[in-house]
């Protein structure tokens, strides 16, 4: 476990905070302006007490209150002001943390997504960001603000007295010393407090997410076991990070207790002493009760502090990810179709445990020493039971991973040089399971590109024969899409839509046919064919019908390439396994 | 305070209250120690005007300034031990506040019909659950947190109106107009913080949709242009955030600004009456020492009605999570089994009447409002052992058919009986072990693969074995490195689409329903694959209802179900159909004698 520097504290901050500088120096200099006229509210209640112990005439004695509540209110308006501009410093600073880190993350590896939830990535995107908008916005009114305010009580003392002076100094300085200290050990249980929240909320996105599924098959009860099972694991947890949490704040009561205890044996003997007058021990004893606030405030700072270190270092390890692939410098040109070959390219999914044996190893192996090549604007079909390998060349022809041996080339180039971005705008890929989003019809289709004009939706959506259905829709383009609204079905040609709107030089068709009744189908076969003229298609089927327009077959078996041939070919040959499937296939229509 | 009239949520004090008396004995030590620990801060000043009184040289009750010292001392680790007292009994306090409310949202949830659990997205539900909970958790302690606060306000005042009541009154009405003035400005806040919260539910719900996206955005090349629009949404959060907070902090700066005020007042007004020594340096140590307590304990009745006020909204939200329940059900008190054995998940036993012989459905219509989908009218029977395979064009009404009859959905009208008796309510009726279901896109939860079929479900290996061989999927549990104990990623990631559905077949079959109903099982699985599942399925003679349109199937199935537009257009054997439909002509027209489809 590392301990934040406070220099990597100060790095972070600047990286986000710098931008505003303008408006943190104007925050700044109300800061200070408050915290002088802070200073001089006691002195101003002394010269009163003084005047009036001299008898002073009640006009001067008015006059000084007058002035006490002149300043008051100036103190408080600064502070306001101050408080609201660090507010505003601060959440801008942390929008553009949570946008860097959202960012980040989605541009990370596939593998990544394997091994967490996305309820447990909200709960460190928005929770651990929303704890250290809390820490950008307090640290310089409240914690610094209130340092500077420790420093100008401390030395208007010893303007007093040097002892008392020298006391106190050292009294604050042992009470930060030793709070910092508390703090410090509470706060790897305040760390772990936020692990099982996110945890927990983890799980509970994931229930939510299939109460169909649960409700239908009886699971409730076990969903609500489990339930209870992290609230009972995660309790001792958070009982421990609040209550050690709090000794930080027991910890000073019993040092301001010796504090305020000191002050009065000092300004009663310096009194006795005959050295101050009974204004000065006013001040005294008001200055030393002034101390108690700002370190209790920077007690809560540093409890605030607890949060942002939790959620600092969740973040940055967060930032640290990177992605195992790198960017090449080779870019696929931007039109025209693509040729895909395979060269004896071998992969197998590393979760990070190495295979304990060899069977393992060749269990855990998806593809072995897969070669094929696919000419510009051929189309492939590839058959292969589920668990074949299919969907894994699409992934890695998409670049999400890079293959353990052998090439992938696209356009003739190793997609290792290839840069990732310019590939993956020149592929489209249509599978089974389609991600919508709580935005418009055509914000779902362009993914919030504000450039994409609505002609060239409607044109898209015009070819896949879909105009009567969006008449049908309430607000045409921009009704509001859930993915509970839409069939299985209208989703997939979303999908298709979304593809089509790239214009690719490849497509890939992952079993994208498999919702759509057949009547559909027929429809969508008659555009599809249109557009997939003068491109590259790979399609991924396990439907024989759908394999009728393709110019060359592939079948996969445990990762291994048993047949590719032209179509006409295949056919043709009756030894050859796709005439088998094809004959098996028959069977099953007799009426 | 009583109920609010618009929406008719019961009061906020009518939470608080019932979440007070949740843990009797808990709260009453928790409250115990606060209200001493306010308490406690009347003493301060006393000894302030004691201290001041001996240096003038009027000693009170034969104090020297040294007890006063060694006073302050004890009276301050006295307090240590009040606040300790108050943390370890505040954090399980909260927490199983938080719990219980938690449970509630979750129970009532997972008691709505399935397709339609959620008023809003994930990531709102999640928001509320999260943070709305924890505001509304923390209100707790409220109720002694105010009567600590108002004990200490009201010895305070009494105790200076003893010492000196002209300059007490004086000083103190002032003080009680601002703090009106302040009080009003709440309606303002309230409407404010409903919309920031709404604007913060956006922020989370779309973080969210990005997280479960990830692989399409990567697809799309989308990055940019998503994480565009989320700053959008930042924005606009901001700008509610900080319209929230200014007015939070303006109220807070009065509040503040008070007791200077009160001290400066007290300054002018007592300005005669100290130089004749009426009203001594010590009576305004002890007032300005109260004062200064003054200033903490507006802002801290104001963090009471704030907090009060914003858990309102925060209650409300909840509340609508509850989609129509009893208000009152969101505290109503359950344990959480924090101790001692967790709940049992018992499986249902089958009766007698259970056993199918005739499940007939009638006059099923579930129109959606604003749009033309649904389905309306239907009306089929089913007997025991048969296969019926329900089939049609895209939209045209399978899956709402399938829901409506489950009640995963809630249909306008219709009726469903089984066994000629009527089913009252379908969403409790059609579960496990009558009926099993499987959706067009199943879902798992983290767990291992045994978990996700069994879902707490207690069975012999052998039932269990036998529900994964007809699934399909002993072939590939097999291939797993730890088999059946293979941690499934979140939603099933690790396993392949084809795998989660056999999974979700397997956690069907294991159940021995009575009858089978899946929406479209065989999407995701290959021509092979498929005919087995099928093969040993058939071979069970079980009674089933299915959404398909392969061709293998629709020729095995004993009724057919064609749906158009939301009504059965057609029913009959594959043969009859083929002769009399002409939509199921074009249903199956993509069948050429070359293969199957």
């Amino acid at each position: 476990m590392k301990k934040i520097l406070l220099r990597e504290y100060w790095q972070f901050l600047w990286r986000y905070l710098a931008p505003q500088r303008k408006a943190t120096l104007f925050m700044v200099v109300l800061l200070l302006t408050s915290i002088v006229l802070q200073l001089i509210g006691p002195q101003v209640a002394r010269s009163f007490i003084d005047a009036a112990q001299q008898r002073a005439p009640e006009q001067t004695l008015i006059w000084a209150a007058i002035v006490f509540i002149l300043v008051s209110i100036a103190q408080q308006a600064m502070n306001l002001l101050a408080t609201y501009w660090s507010e505003r410093v601060s959440w801008t600073a942390t929008n553009a943390l949570r946008a860097d880190l959202v960012a980040h993350l989605i541009r990370l590896d596939l593998g990544f997504y394997k091994t967490r939830t996305p309820g447990e990535l909200i709960e460190r995107v928005d929770g651990d960001v929303n704890a250290l908008a809390k820490f950008f916005s307090s640290f310089v009114v409240k914690l610094v603000g209130n340092v500077l305010l420790l420093i100008g009580i401390l030395v208007a003392l010893s303007l007093i007295d040097l002892r008392l002076g020298l006391a106190f100094t050292t009294l604050s300085l042992l009470a930060l010393v030793v709070l910092k200290r508390v703090r410090q050990f509470a706060l790897p249980y305040i760390r772990k407090d936020r692990e099982w929240s996110a945890i927990f909320f983890g799980y509970i996105g994931e229930v939510l997410t299939s109460t169909e599924d649960l409700r239908s098959n009886g699971a409730v009860p076990y969903a609500m076991r489990r339930f209870f099972g992290y609230l009972r694991n995660w309790m001792p947890v958070m009982r421990r990070a609040r209550v050690l949490g709090d000794t930080v704040w027991m910890t000073a009561i019993a040092i301001f207790a010796v504090g305020d205890a000191m002050s009065y044996w000092f300004g009663g003997s310096l009194y006795r002493g005959g050295s101050v007058s009974l204004g000065v021990v006013y001040v005294v004893i008001a200055y030393i009760t002034m101390l108690a606030e700002p370190i209790e405030t920077i007690r809560v700072q540093l409890q605030e502090l607890q949060r942002a270190d939790a959620g600092i270092t969740r973040v940055r390890e967060l930032l640290e990810i990177t992605s195992k692939l790198r960017n090449g410098p080779y870019s696929i040109p931007s039109e025209g179709a693509l040729s895909v070959e395979f060269r004896g390219v071998s992969f197998a999914y590393d979760d990070g445990a190495p295979p304990s044996d060899d069977m393992a190893e060749e269990r855990k192996t998806v593809l072995k020493n897969v070669s094929f090549k696919v000419e510009a604007k051929h189309m492939l079909g590839l058959v292969g039971r589920t668990g074949s390998g299919k969907t894994t060349i699409a992934r890695l022809l998409f670049r999400f991973y890079d293959p353990q041996d052998g090439q992938v080339c696209v356009d003739g180039v190793d997609l290792r040089q290839a840069n990732i971005a310019a590939l993956r705008s020149r592929i489209g890929l249509v599978t089974q399971d389609v991600q919508l989003f709580e935005a418009s019809l055509r914000d779902n289709i362009t993914f919030f590109d504000a450039s994409i004009r609505d002609q060239q939706v409607l044109a898209v959506l015009e070819t896949l024969g879909l105009h009567s259905w969006l008449e049908r829709l309430p607000d045409q383009l921009d009704t509001l899409v859930s993915g509970a609204k839409l069939s299985a079905g209208e989703a997939q040609l979303i999908a298709l839509a979304r593809v089509l709107l790239k214009d690719p030089g490849l497509i890939i068709l992952d079993e994208a046919s498999s919702r759509l009744d057949p009547a559909t189908e027929a429809l969508l076969d008659q555009a599809l064919g249109r557009l997939l003229k003068s491109r590259t298609v790979i399609i991924i089927a396990h439907r024989l019908m759908t394999l009728e327009r393709a110019d060359e077959i592939l079948i996969l078996e445990h990762g291994q390439v048993i047949e590719h041939g032209s179509r006409e070919q295949l056919i043709t040959d009756p030894r050859s396994t796709f005439a088998e499937l094809r004959r098996a296939g028959m069977g099953e229509v007799l009426l | 305070m009583s109920r609010d009239r618009e929406t008719n949520t019961p009061s906020t004090l009518f939470f608080i209250q019932r979440l007070s008396r949740y843990q009797p004995l808990r709260f009453t030590a928790c409250a115990c120690c606060w209200i001493l620990y306010h308490s406690w801060h009347l003493i301060p000043g006393l000894l302030a005007k004691a201290f001041f009184d001996i240096l003038e040289g009027h000693p009170t009750a034969g104090l020297t300034f040294e007890s006063i010292v060694v006073l302050i001392l004890v009276a301050g680790l006295a307090k240590v031990g009040t606040i300790y007292g108050g943390a370890i009994t505040w954090a399980p306090l909260i927490f199983k506040s938080q719990g219980l409310l938690r449970r509630n949202l979750l129970t009532r949830i997972l008691d709505l019909p399935g397709a339609k659990a959620l008023p809003w997205s994930i990531g709102e539900a999640i928001s509320t659950l999260r943070d709305d909970v924890e505001a509304a958790g923390e209100m707790t302690g409220w109720v002694f947190n105010a009567l600590a606060g108002l004990i200490f306000a009201v010895g305070g005042i009494a105790i200076l109106l003893y010492v000196n009541a002209r300059v007490t009154l004086l000083v103190f009405i002032p003080i009680a107009i601002v703090m009106t003035l302040s009080y009003i400005a709440r309606t303002r806040l309230e409407h404010v913080r409903e919309q920031s919260r709404l604007a913060t539910a956006e922020v989370t719900g779309s973080i969210g949709e990005i997280f479960y996206a990830v692989q399409a955005i990567q697809v799309a090349g989308a990055e940019s242009n998503i994480v565009a629009h989320l700053r959008k949404l930042g924005d606009v959060r901001q700008q509610m955030m900080l319209r929230d907070q200014l007015l939070g902090l303006s109220l807070d700066a009065i509040f503040a600004n008070t007791a200077n005020l009160g001290a400066g007042l007290t300054l002018l007004v007592a300005a005669s009456a100290m130089r004749t020594d009426a009203f001594t340096i010590g009576d305004f140590a002890l007032f300005a020492t109260y004062l200064m307590q003054v200033a903490s304990y507006t802002q801290f009745f104001g963090y009471l009605i704030r907090t009060y006020r914003q858990s309102g909204v925060s209650f409300k939200r909840a509340v609508a999570l509850l989609q129509g329940a009893s208000p009152a059900s969101l505290v109503a008190y359950h344990p959480l089994y924090l101790r001692g054995r967790l709940p049992a998940t018992t499986s249902p036993i089958n009766q007698e009447r259970d056993r199918l012989n005739t499940l007939e459905v009638s006059g099923l219509t579930l129109r959606y409002p604003g749009s033309e989908g649904g389905i309306e009218n239907v009306s089929f029977e089913i007997k025991r052992g048969e296969l019926t395979v329900i089939t049609g064009r895209i939209g045209s009404g399978k899956t709402t058919l399938l829901r409506a009859m489950l009640g995963l959905l809630e249909p306008q009208a219709g009726e469903i009986r089984w066994n000629n008796r009527t089913v009252e309510q379908p969403a409790h009726f059609f579960v496990a072990p009558r009926t099993a279901y499987t959706a067009q896109v199943p879902t798992l939860l983290s767990g291992t693969l045994r978990e996700n079929i069994l879902l707490g479900l207690h069975c012999d290996n052998d039932t269990l074995e036998r529900a994964i061989h007809h699934a399909v999927l002993d072939r590939d549990i097999a291939k797993l490195p730890d088999g059946l104990e293979t941690l499934v990623g979140p939603r099933g990631m690790k396993l392949s689409g084809g795998q989660i559905q056999r999974t979700a077949a397997a956690r069907m079959f294991v159940r021995a329903p009575e009858i089978l109903i899946f929406d479209d099982l065989s999407s995701a699985l290959d021509i092979e694959t498929e005919i087995l599942l099928w093969q040993r399925l058939i071979e069970q003679e079980i009674t089933c209802l299915a959404v398909s349109h392969r061709p293998m199937v629709l020729a095995k199935a004993d009724q057919i179900l064609i749906l158009e537009d939301g009504k059965i257009s057609a029913r009959g054997t594959l043969k009859e159909l083929l002769r009399t439909s002409p939509e199921m002509q074009q249903l199956y027209i993509r069948t050429p004698s070359d293969g199957f489809s």
